[in-house]
């Protein structure tokens, strides 16, 4: 683990990486205490301060009903950050243990899971999640469940190809000999060879899941007001280009660092733990 | 440099310089260049909103018009017509002809009644207390109606008339004689007289309309001799292409900002007014908006000074004026201006407090309409306002289509819904009973769900009396009861504000003494002027 | 011949295979939809007995597997149904939108192979520079936008602010359009002899389509790296080093074209994230693509333009996932005759 940090703190890229991480995190964590408005989050309407450019104390400038951009910038973080967690959560033991079963126990079963993740993944991502979003209300919630259904196929195929390998190793013959239950091959002895690709690519994606639900949001198919999020202010903002750029040009910007810190950090990490595949 | 940083660059000049390839116009003739939301509906019996309007008013004619600058009905296709009873008789002008060539007759104005009638879309319902249709000889037509309608004239400005012959040797596959009464050719291709033709049509992407040099009643030199329909710009696109002088006339879907930073850059402001307003409808039959003093409550609540303030564009344009009730200024049975609606938090309370139910117990929905970007602001402009009555709320944004699906059923109804409602022929009946009628509850005009004996019978008055006085007199009670018993907050009257470059001159939208007084009417191309130069 | 025509024939039974799974799993979403189609279609005024008549019309009242039998027996007749967005046959509106969003992918594509790979090679050969640390951070950074976060961000810059190019729209209205032929724009203005057209045309795609690419471009440059590295480590190379070749002749030769392989497979894999991205794209730049025809079916629950768009999409996508294998194949030799495990 100081191994692991050390070599990490080494190179110039990953630190920018664990500072941008670290500052999103911090921010979205601690907002209710670094926001300058913090009631700016939810239903707050001040229309002698609508739609003004950067100036202090509204260091982004205001939005169109007088809030201030950055407070909301910052609890915008917090809910894409709970979104992206939620949602590995859900997808990588879905797919993980879609992607061992299919690996280890090969056959049919193998046919079968595998040709369903192909299905999921021959449907574009974003595509996918806009038609099961479209089918629900959007809420935070369904959110979270149109982005789970494009993300575990990742996973599955991840955990499937790292099994496929791994089953033909001697320490799982040996096991096999030794009468072990193929669930505990499958999840004592296999699972812990997959866990640094896993994690390594966790990294990366809790970027992505936030760059996908904000596309998400984006073209409207995503949390509602006044709950703050980064890619409905873009859209929104988007109208008012290019007189009122604050709008669009902050939230793109925010979107743009979190998803850049992930991205570093994750190259580092996939550097320090060796699960280049 | 290595040769792979050169390539990149000759790529990169190769891509600069494609941009200095001038686009000048390939025509001298004048072009005028407008948007709406998408889609563009050619059939005019399918017309509902304001773009198909648009492309009914200049492919088709009415048998009347609206008088400019003035109430009242102006011949047209009909040279006179006289009622009795519930008889209404209209004589044609003989001298009419279709874009096709085929002669306007009688024949053509029964056909596209029946038409309407079976097709049963878009503002057919208007015509639904029709009888039966009569074409008495070649040029004179008259319709019988089941019960007494006193507007009946007026909602001829929405029957276009559709050329029967063309449409006939056209009919695609459907069940019964009439096929599919030529829905597919009518969604593609223009069938009638106005004084544009169609030339391409895309429902998603724009529609081209040319100059019809046989039109009845001639077109200035000065009107457009082409005029692009584009559907679907966004809102900056649409501002930075009039500042750089490719588009002519904005929708009037833009957000105030947009407007006002157009006319910073020049642009000039055109306008529409005195037919509509922006409605706040409340589901009357969800607690806790079943008690009408809830409602009074929230009605008092609101803040109209902010929302006018929300909508003004330039000192002096705004996108709406100051509400004085139900029925717009200046239509019949209005207040007058100085009675406009204000703030009231002391009333607020004191029904909140005679409110049966709990402020605390409340939580309530406040919908809006997703492609209107401006309800959405209204909708955190009310949830502010309800908070401080110790209100919570909920924004739920909804597509129109879902919209218009969910308020179908009461119990699916969201308990506030914001709409921009407006008179379809200008007559306060065709404003008013779609609303509040309890018989036509439960449409996208009238999620409030109301049932009030009151205000059915006041309506029905303003339809079966003839008499103009008796019908003010009926409207006024009306708009009173609609006060009083508050299923909406009436947020502002509505005034449509389009932003426009100085290429074109339109008199119908910038000068009240041409004002039509009907919705999309003032874009009739052929009343408009293109500046030469510019 | 006979193993890569042995690939052909099994990659293409398999995407029928999930091609089937995809209509199956499309049309399962789009009748669990809440609300009824029908009266979405026919719009706010419409009857109660009309809305039965439509829905009696459409089927929407059989049991779903009876629907999706029907389906199947329609489509094999190459009938997808009525939009009732555009009350078109859904056949007619793919083919009217699906072009020009193919149009705008494949000159994003374009832009990837010929912006992310050259880069790529330079950051390879640089290694541990400030070339190579430059293109690093900008191909992580392209990765780490959503489109259309560029779209917005090129939009302001070189459209509002330095307004060198058009914002929106495929073609100036200006100019007559060619007759429409193959329905790819650029394609049917070169074949009409309109040169002006085709710069009007070219000039109008160059945003959007490089806004599409960029993550793109990140992608392939940062593949075309890490491979390239692995091949300079390769004795062949230290070899041609030491028998004194030039430089740029072992790029070239020698650890380009095995580093071209792994690289075309995520072009391949990146095409189907651009055709998903597109949606983002065409919205920014009011593209008239099939992606903003999605978006409005989607939000409008139009089922037969839903299932049919993301048919075509997923397809689309198959297709070219074959071609890339198949372009591997031929690249290389040990691939022809060893089965690849990803479908």
């Amino acid at each position: 683990m100081r191994r692991t940090l050390s070599i990490l703190l080494s190179n110039p890229l990953s630190v920018i990486g664990l500072l941008l991480v670290g500052t999103v995190v911090f921010s979205a964590i601690f907002a209710d205490f670094i926001a300058p408005f913090p009631s700016h989050r939810g239903a707050v309407v001040d229309f002698s301060n609508f739609n003004q450019p950067p100036h202090w104390p509204n260091i982004f400038g205001t939005d169109l009903v007088g809030r201030d951009l950055f407070s909301r910038i910052l609890y915008a973080y917090r809910i894409s950050l709970m979104l992206g967690v939620v949602v590995l959560a859900i997808a990588v033991p879905i797919g993980v243990t879609v992607g061992l079963a299919a690996g280890y126990l090969g056959g049919w079963v193998d046919f079968v899971l595998m040709r369903l993740t192909d299905v999921f993944l021959s449907i574009p991502p974003l595509v996918l999640a806009m038609s099961v979003m479209g089918v629900l209300e959007p809420t935070l919630t369904n959110g979270m469940l149109a982005v789970t259904t494009m993300w575990w196929p990742w996973y599955a195929r991840l955990a499937y190809n790292v099994t496929r390998s791994e089953s033909q190793e001697g320490y799982v013959l040996a096991a096999e000999i030794i009468g072990a239950s193929r669930l505990h091959i499958m999840f004592r002895e296999i699972l812990p060879n997959c866990v640094p690709s896993i994690v390594t690519k966790m990294t990366l994606d809790l970027g992505f899941v936030i760059l996908i639900a904000s596309s998400l949001s984006f073209l409207g198919l995503g949390v509602q007001a006044p709950t703050p999020d980064l890619g409905s202010m873009v859209a929104e903002g988007g109208n008012y280009l290019p007189d009122s750029w604050w709008l669009t040009v902050f939230p793109s910007l925010a979107i743009l660092i979190a998803v850049f810190g992930f991205n570093l950090l994750g190259d580092a990490l996939r550097q320090v733990l060796g699960a280049d595949q | 440099m290595n040769t792979i940083a050169k390539r990149m660059a000759a790529a990169l000049i190769g891509v600069s310089t494609m941009a200095l390839v001038p686009a000048g116009p390939a025509f001298a003739e004048t072009v005028l260049r407008l948007d709406e939301v998408a889609v563009g509906e050619l059939d005019p019996a399918k017309a509902s909103d304001y773009a198909d309007s648009i492309l009914m008013f200049n492919v088709y004619d009415t048998l009347v018009l609206p008088v400019q600058g003035a109430p009242g009905l102006a011949p047209h296709l009909a040279k006179s017509w006289s009622a009795d009873g519930n008889k209404h008789t209209f004589v044609l002008r003989d001298d009419v002809k279709f874009q096709s060539g085929n002669p306007l007759t009688a024949d053509d104005v029964v056909f596209s009644l029946q038409r309407m009638q079976a097709l049963g879309a878009g503002l057919s319902y208007l015509f639904a207390n029709v009888e039966s249709v009569e074409a008495v000889d070649d040029h004179t037509v008259s319709f019988v109606l089941k019960e007494a309608y006193a507007p009946f004239v007026s909602s001829m400005l929405r029957l276009p008339i559709v050329d029967k012959q063309l449409v006939m040797e056209n009919l695609g596959e459907g069940e019964g004689d009439m096929g599919d009464w030529g829905q597919a050719y009518l969604s593609a291709n223009g069938a009638g007289s106005g004084a544009y033709k169609v030339t391409a049509h895309n429902p998603q992407q724009e529609t081209v309309m040319a100059k019809n040099a046989d039109y009845f009643l001639g077109v200035p030199g000065a009107a457009p001799d082409t005029a692009r329909l584009r559907y679907g710009l966004e809102p900056a696109t649409v501002r930075t292409l009039i500042a750089q002088g490719e588009h002519d006339i904005s929708s009037q879907w833009l957000p105030p900002e947009v407007l006002k930073a157009l006319s910073k850059d020049g642009a000039q402001l055109l306008t529409e007014s005195g037919t509509g307003g922006f409605y706040v409808k409340m589901n009357t039959t969800k607690a806790p908006l079943d008690d009408a003093e809830c409602r009074l409550a929230l009605t008092n609540a609101f803040d109209y000074g902010s929302a006018i303030k929300m909508i003004a564009v330039t000192d002096d344009v705004s996108q709406g004026s100051p509400a004085t009730g139900a029925i717009p200024v200046g239509m019949l049975g209005a207040n007058p201006p100085m009675d406009a609606l204000k703030r009231d938090m002391d009333a607020a309370k004191k029904h909140l407090d005679a409110c049966r139910y709990e402020a605390d117990d409340i939580n309530i929905e406040i919908s809006w309409i997703a492609e209107v970007p401006l309800e959405e602001r209204f909708a955190l402009l009310m949830q502010a306002n309800f908070a401080e009555l110790g209100i919570k709320s909920e924004i739920k944004k909804m597509p129109w289509a879902l919209f218009a699906e969910q308020v179908s059923k009461p119990e699916n109804t969201p308990h506030i819904s914001q709409l921009f409602v407006n008179a379809v022929t200008g007559d306060p009946d065709t404003l008013l009973y779609g609303m509040y009628n309890s018989k036509l509850a439960g449409t996208w005009q009238s999620p409030e769900y109301l049932n009030d004996a009151d205000v059915d019978d006041l309506l029905e008055q303003g339809r079966d009396n003839t008499d103009l006085a008796a019908r003010e007199t009926a409207y006024k009670a009306l708009n009173d009861r609609l006060m009083a018993i508050a299923p909406t907050i009436y947020g502002f009257d509505r005034q449509s504000v389009f932003a426009a470059s100085d290429r074109v001159k339109v008199p119908a939208l910038s000068d009240p003494s041409k004002a039509f007084g009907l919705d999309g009417m003032g874009f009739s191309f052929r009343l408009m002027e293109m500046q030469d130069g510019k | 011949m006979s193993p890569v025509v042995q690939l052909l024939a099994k990659r293409l039974s398999i995407s029928v295979i999930v091609l089937i799974g995809v209509s199956m799993l499309i049309f399962a979403i789009a009748r669990i939809i809440p609300g009824d189609p029908a009266r979405i279609a026919l719009g706010p005024n419409a009857t109660a007995e009309q809305v039965v008549q439509l829905r009696d019309k459409l089927h929407l009242d059989d049991s779903i597997i009876v629907q999706y039998a029907n389906f199947v027996s329609d489509f094999a007749r190459g009938d997808l149904g009525i939009s009732l967005y555009t009350n078109r046959p859904v056949t007619t509106d793919i083919a009217q939108f699906l072009p020009a969003t193919l149009e705008l992918v494949f000159v994003a594509g374009l832009f990837m192979i010929g912006f992310g790979i050259p880069l790529g090679i330079l950051s390879a050969r640089h290694r541990g520079k400030a070339a190579d640390n430059v293109v690093r951070v900008l191909s992580l950074l392209g990765v780490s936008a959503p489109s259309f976060v560029w779209a917005v961000i090129l939009m302001l810059l070189f459209a509002f602010f330095l307004p060198i190019f058009p914002i929106a729209g495929q073609i100036s209205d200006t100019l007559t359009v060619p007759p429409r032929m193959t329905g790819f724009l650029l394609f049917d203005c070169l074949l009409a002899g309109d040169l002006r057209a085709f710069a009007d045309a070219a000039h109008h795609i160059v945003l959007p389509a490089f806004a599409l690419s960029l993550s793109g471009i990140g992608q392939a440059a940062r593949l075309t790296r890490a491979n390239m590295i692995e091949t300079y480590d390769k004795p062949y190379i230290e070899m041609a080093r030491s028998y004194g070749f030039p430089e740029q002749r072992i790029a070239r030769r020698y650890a380009f074209r095995p580093s071209l392989i792994p690289s075309l497979t995520i072009i391949g894999l990146d095409f189907a994230a651009m055709l998903g991205n597109a949606f983002l794209v065409e919205a920014v730049y009011a593209w008239p693509g099939l992606s903003r025809y999605g978006v409005q079916v989607i939000l409008r629950k139009d089922l037969n333009a839903i299932v049919g768009t993301v048919l075509v999409i997923s397809a689309t996508f198959l297709v070219v996932n074959i071609i890339v294998d198949l372009l591997i194949a031929f690249i290389n030799p040990r691939i022809r005759y060893a089965e690849r495990s990803r479908p």
